[in-house]
């Protein structure tokens, strides 16, 4: 169809397809607005916005520590348990064992280890650990893999294995490595929020309460200090200071309720099996019969909550992807000081901090308590946390890139100029954002939209511990086959690998 | 010390030295010269394969550590002088005695700045010079190095080739600079696209020698890239 067309060039095309498939996912999209009286609501948020309240919120500082300190202690123990894993992650076993890790989100975790711990600490750092272990060993290997191996070659005869490895090898990677380990605390600070949402107590716990409460006051001022708080990173992590936090996070730690072994027990042999297998007692009862009953059991549960969980899903993120396109190219153009000169540009660019700080999944809490439980919420806030992340580190490109000398500073110019040079960079991007995208659509459905997630949280509130385990698997199967098409597609199309290294890049920029 | 007949050796699957006989002995301040791509820098790789645990060797690839201190770099000259355990904690803490020995010898190489300082900070030519003081620093018997100075002025050149042979008794050297050459070493080689086309000692050679080396192309080799393009 686009033959005809020899202006039309690869990337107009992808971008065209990209809208006419999520214009028809928007068509099979619930964007309906149930809201009796949506302005009214946001004049009142907007007044809680215009005087916060900072002292409403008993326990504030405790809040505020916690979120940092679970945030710290998650990543302290990905980084024990992912750093190592680096080293061997050429093997097969341990890249799969770390792709499903890393396709279950923070928070179904959590209400997985909500199931067994309580609202324990532990529950937190495990939930944040985990992910972000694997995530770090997969990124670590990466960033190994690319480090030069001149220096090896160069160091001197006799030199011992471990001098070589940490002199030739990991003395390269030292840099990024620290910027990517800074990049994800920024974003474990947010996971910790969000944890909140489902008890731990951490901001979102407070966040949640008051908005539902109608405290906007109070609501807002615990999300300004929230994006102080990572907006102001560089001035209170100071690396000499890190190792003091670590202490004082492990000492301040609420006191761990003692585990039930026999709970336990009982939960890891009993109540995460499905139903068929439950009451057996030995191999040898497993017959005809329980397998059928099985699978009926699986069946039920693919056609009615997998798969349309899946759908939704998708659509949703497709969705989102659109509009964060759109917001990305948007706001790299505004934010760009070759379009809309200093002032309007240092602007957006603190809107797009403000925005890039705050989690999608605050965001689409927040919309939802304006325009009613539809998809629209979820859309929204997806496309602007993630839109806005895009510009962020498209403008630092653009920044930096040589205009012609006739550059006139006006639109048609940044589009004949800037435009192009950028674009293959904001569309890699976004495509490699898909992933992120996918994760966090997922976990809407705890907010009550009909995605994965919707279906894994009533799995677990109804005590039906077996499908919400399937459920989860179904989601981490549908992010590894969504990771492994993007990136084919991306290899042939770019021919460049997409890491998750290159959003490190965010870092050094606090 | 060291003696080889007919050698053969490739590069990236091209044949880069081809039947080259050669004996180097102890003392002998050696240059190689020749043409880009006359196989200088795989014979002498090759060359240091044979006397490694002898030999300093500063590569073209020089091998820095971009997120390391200039000390750092200097100090992996030392790395196998010392305990695996030494050297880690040297990583986060710098030892005083190492840290006094590179700060003196980086102020001998004209390295005018703190020894804290970041390498990608420096210059191409202060990269250069933290590479020479690495091979420096191993304190080896045999200097083995690839165009060491291409990077430098021609004095400083000259003051840096006295401190290496200062602390070298053998000294094998690619370089660029045919004066230098002439100048400062006992035997010139020269390489012409694998073979060797000079082995003179210094008295022996003018610069007119040097010049005819550089200008005639080998009947053989001319021929046969006729013969290529006619294809």
């Amino acid at each position: 169809m686009f033959k005809s067309l020899p202006f039309i060039g690869y990337w107009q095309k992808t971008t065209f397809t990209l809208w006419l498939i999520a214009a028809l996912c928007f068509y099979f999209a619930d964007t309906e607005i149930i809201s009796l009286d949506p302005w009214s609501e946001l004049r009142l948020m907007a007044e809680g916005f215009l005087r916060p309240d900072f002292f409403a919120t008993e326990y504030l500082l405790e809040a505020l520590w916690q979120t940092v300190s679970f945030a710290l202690l998650g990543v302290v123990f990905g980084l024990l348990w992912g750093a190592p894993l680096a080293l061997i992650y050429s093997n097969r076993f341990v890249a799969m064992l770390c792709a499903i890790t890393r396709s279950i989100h923070e928070i179904f975790w959590a209400l997985l280890f909500l199931q067994i711990f309580g609202l324990s600490p532990v529950t937190g750092i495990l939930a944040i650990g985990l992910p972000y272990g694997a995530t770090f060993a997969r990124v670590f290997h990466d960033i190994l893999l690319q480090s030069p191996k001149t220096t090896v070659q160069t160091l001197p005869y006799g030199t011992d294995k471990v001098s070589r490895y940490f002199y030739g090898r990991i003395s390269h990677v030292l840099v990024p490595i620290m910027a990517y380990i800074r990049y994800r605390f920024e974003c474990a600070l947010r996971s910790s929020a969000v944890l909140g949402f489902i008890g731990m107590p951490t901001l979102g716990f407070y966040l949640e309460t008051a908005f539902r409460q109608g405290h906007y006051h109070e609501g807002a001022a615990l999300l300004i200090l929230f994006i102080a708080l990572i907006g102001t990173i560089s001035l209170w992590c100071r690396p000499r200071l890190i190792a003091v936090y670590v202490v004082a996070a492990l000492f301040t730690l609420p006191s761990i309720p003692p585990v039930d072994g026999a709970l336990l027990w009982r939960f890891i042999t009993q109540d995460v099996l499905p139903p068929a297998l439950q009451n057996l007692t030995t191999w040898s009862q497993i017959d005809l019969g329980v397998m059928q009953s099985l699978s009926n059991w699986s069946q039920n549960l693919l056609v009615e909550q997998a798969f349309p969980g899946m759908i939704v899903t998708l659509l949703l993120a497709l969705v989102s992807l659109a509009m964060a396109h759109g917001v990305a190219v948007v706001g790299a153009g505004l934010a760009s000081n070759l379009l809309t000169g200093k002032l309007v540009s240092s602007g957006i660019h603190l809107c797009l901090l403000v925005l890039r700080s705050v989690p999608e999944y605050i965001f689409a809490f927040l919309f939802m308590m304006l325009l009613g439980p539809s998809m629209l919420p979820a859309m929204l806030a997806l496309a602007l946390h993630n839109g806005a992340l895009i510009a962020y580190l498209t403008v630092r490109q653009s920044d930096t890139t040589q205009v012609s000398p006739h550059y006139n500073g006006r639109i048609d110019g940044y589009c004949y100029d800037v435009l192009p040079q950028i674009y293959p960079n904001l569309m890699g991007l976004l495509f490699y954002r898909f992933e992120v995208i996918l994760r966090e659509t997922a976990i809407f459905g705890i907010l009550g939209i009909a995605s994965l997630g919707f279906y894994i949280d009533s799995g677990f509130s109804e005590i039906r511990y077996s499908s919400a385990l399937f459920l989860m698997g179904c989601t981490a199967l549908l992010n590894i086959v969504v990771d492994i098409i993007s990136r084919r597609l991306l290899i042939a199309n770019t021919g460049t690998q997409i890491s998750c290294a290159r959003e490190s890049g965010l870092s050094s920029v606090n | 010390m060291l003696k080889f007949e007919n050698l053969t050796l490739k590069y990236e699957d091209k044949l880069a030295i081809r039947q080259l006989s050669l004996s180097i002995k102890a003392g002998e301040k050696l240059a190689i010269i020749g043409t880009s791509g006359a196989g200088k820098s795989t014979l002498l790789s090759h060359l240091y394969q044979c006397l490694k645990s002898e030999a300093a060797y500063s590569s073209q690839k020089q091998g820095l550590v971009e997120g390391l201190s200039t000390y750092h770099n200097v100090f992996m000259g030392a790395l196998a002088r010392h305990h695996w355990s030494y050297n880690l904690f040297n990583l986060v803490s710098p030892f005083k005695q190492p840290l006094a020995e590179v700060t003196q010898l980086c102020q001998e190489l004209e390295l005018d700045f703190p020894v804290s300082k970041k390498l990608s900070e420096l210059s191409g030519g202060q990269r250069q010079r933290v590479a020479l003081a690495r091979a420096l620093y191993q304190s080896k018997d045999i200097f083995i190095g690839d165009e060491p100075f291409s990077a430098l002025d021609p004095l400083m050149s000259r003051r840096l080739l006295d401190m290496v042979f200062e602390r070298h008794n053998t000294v094998i050297m690619v370089l660029h600079d045919k004066s230098l050459a002439l100048e400062h070493f006992d035997r010139i080689i020269g390489l012409k696209q694998g073979q060797l086309h000079l082995d003179a000692r210094q008295d022996e050679l003018t610069s007119e020698m040097v010049d005819d080396f550089y200008c005639d192309i080998p009947l053989t080799a001319a021929s046969h890239v006729l013969a290529v393009s006619d294809v």
